[in-house]
C-alpha cells in the first residue's frame, strides 16, 4: 500500500549514534519527517504535544524506559492508537512476550539490518490499512 | 545499553545475598578451601587460595570454632570478621610468596578502569560519529554520479532512436566526454576518500581492544578472590538464584540459554506462536 512519505515519526533512544542511523534508514526508506528524543520521559512530553504519527523506540533507557512509555501510550487516549515499533538489544523471551502484551505493533532485536525495518514497517503500515 | 545495567545487576545479586545472611544466620564454618571458583583463573592464584585457606584452618581456631548461638556476633559481623582475618593472612602469605608486588599493582591499576572505560566509551562515539559523518558526504556524491549517467544513458537512448539533430548529438558527446573525463573521476576520488575515513574510523578497535583487555584482567584477578568469599559465605540454594529484571541488555553468550532470541527469525516465530 502506499504510505504517505510525510509520515511523522518520533525515534526515541538514549544514544545519539542509534538515533541517527535509524533516522538514516527511516530516510534511506522515504520518511523524512524525523524527530528524535533521548528518552521516555522526553518522547511522551513530544507526544503529548501532538503531530507523532508513528514512534520507533529502544527499551532500556534512563528516566523513562520503553515499555513504560509503551504503556503510557496505550493508557493515553489521544496517543493510544499510535503504532509503536521496538528497536532494542533485550532478547530475553519474556522482554518480547511483555512488549506484545504491552501493545507492541513490531519488536527488532539489535544488531538490526535495513531489510528488517523495512519489512517490520512495511508489516505495520499494513496492518494500519486494515484497521 | 546502559553501562550500568550489569553493576544494577550485581547490586541485586548483593542484596538478595545479605538479606539471606541475615535472615539465615549461618554459623561460622571452618573454611573450606575456596571451593574452585568457575572461572577458570590462573592456577597461580587457585594455589594461592589453597595456601591461604590451608593456613587459615590451621593457625586461627578461634573464628572458627565460635559458637553458633554466639550471640556477640551477628551474621555479618562474622563474615565480616572472616573476611578480616583472610586478607591478613592473604597479606601475610603474599608476602612470603612475593605476591604483594602483584595486587599492589592490581590495586593501583583500579581507579585507572574508570578512566579506561571511559576512553573506550569515547572512542566508538567518535568512530560511529566519523563513520555517520562520511556516509553522509558520500551518498549525495554517489547520487549524482548516478542521476548523471541515468541523464545521459536516456540522451543515448535518443540517439540510437534518431531523434537527435547532428548539434545536439554533438553537444551529447562533449558533455558525456565530460562527464567521464572529470565530473566521475572527481566524485569517485571524493567517494574514495570517504570509505578510507571509514576505514580509518576503525582504529578504535585496536585500541579499545587493548583497553578492554587489561580490564578484563583486572576483573578476573579480583573476581577469583572475591568469589572464594561469596562461595562460602552464600548458601547453597541461593547460589543458582539468577537475577530477574527486563533490563539485561544485550546478552553477551546466549550458548546453553533458552530464554533468550538470537536472531529476529526467532522473534518473530515467538511473536506468531503467541498469536500476537
Amino acid at each position: 500500500m502506499a504510505v504517505d512519505p510525510k509520515l511523522r515519526f518520533l525515534v526515541v533512544d538514549d544514544f545519539s549514534t542509534m538515533r541517527r542511523i535509524v533516522r538514516n534508514l527511516l530516510k534511506e526508506l522515504g520518511f523524512t519527517n524525523v524527530d528524535e528524543a533521548e528518552d521516555g520521559a522526553i518522547a511522551l512530553q513530544k507526544l503529548q504535544a501532538g503531530g507523532f504519527e508513528f514512534v520507533v523506540t529502544d527499551w532500556n533507557m534512563p528516566n523513562m524506559d520503553g515499555l513504560t512509555l509503551l504503556q503510557s501510550i496505550r493508557a493515553t487516549p489521544n496517543l493510544k492508537h499510535l503504532p509503536v515499533l521496538m528497536i532494542t538489544a533485550e532478547a530475553k523471551k519474556e522482554n518480547i512476550i511483555a512488549a506484545a502484551q504491552a501493545g507492541a505493533s513490531g519488536y527488532i532485536v539489535k544488531p538490526f539490518t535495513a531489510g528488517t525495518l523495512s519489512e517490520k514497517l512495511n508489516k505495520i503500515f499494513e496492518k494500519m490499512g486494515q484497521g | 545499553m546502559t553501562a550500568n545495567n550489569d553493576s544494577s545487576d550485581l547490586e541485586a545479586l548483593f542484596d538478595s545475598i545479605a538479606a539471606d545472611v541475615k535472615v539465615e544466620a549461618p554459623a561460622p564454618k571452618p573454611v573450606q578451601p575456596p571451593a574452585a571458583s568457575k572461572t577458570g583463573d590462573d592456577d597461580d592464584l587457585q594455589a594461592l587460595f589453597d595456601t591461604v585457606a590451608a593456613e587459615y584452618v590451621v593457625s586461627e581456631p578461634v573464628a572458627a570454632t565460635e559458637p553458633a548461638g554466639g550471640a556477640a556476633w551477628s551474621a555479618q559481623e562474622s563474615v565480616f570478621n572472616r573476611i578480616g582475618h583472610m586478607a591478613r593472612q592473604l597479606h601475610d602469605t603474599l608476602r612470603q610468596l612475593g605476591y604483594d608486588k602483584l595486587i599492589e599493582d592490581t590495586v593501583s591499576a583500579l581507579p585507572d578502569a574508570k578512566d579506561r572505560l571511559a576512553y573506550v566509551a569515547n572512542l566508538t562515539e567518535q568512530a560511529a560519529c566519523r563513520v555517520l559523518n562520511a556516509t553522509d558526504i558520500a551518498n549525495p556524491l554517489v547520487d549524482d554520479m548516478e542521476k548523471g549517467a541515468t541523464q545521459l544513458g536516456e540522451r543515448w537512448d535518443k540517439l540510437f532512436a534518431n531523434q537527435l539533430s547532428v548539434n545536439e548529438f554533438k553537444e551529447l558527446a562533449g558533455e558525456t566526454r565530460a562527464f567521464l573525463k572529470e565530473q566521475l573521476p572527481q566524485k569517485t576520488r571524493a567517494t574514495h576518500a570517504q570509505l578510507t575515513e571509514i576505514m580509518m574510523a576503525q582504529d578504535f578497535q585496536d585500541l579499545t581492544g587493548q583497553v578492554i583487555k587489561k580490564i578484563v584482567t583486572l576483573a578476573q584477578d579480583l573476581e577469583s578472590g572475591l568469589m572464594g568469599v561469596l562461595i562460602e559465605a552464600v548458601p547453597d540454594t541461593r547460589r543458582t538464584q539468577e537475577v530477574d529484571n527486563l533490563m539485561n541488555g544485550p546478552v553477551v553468550n546466549a550458548e546453553g540459554r533458552s530464554d533468550v532470541v538470537v536472531n529476529q527469525q526467532q522473534v518473530d516465530d515467538l511473536l506468531d506462536s503467541l498469536g500476537f
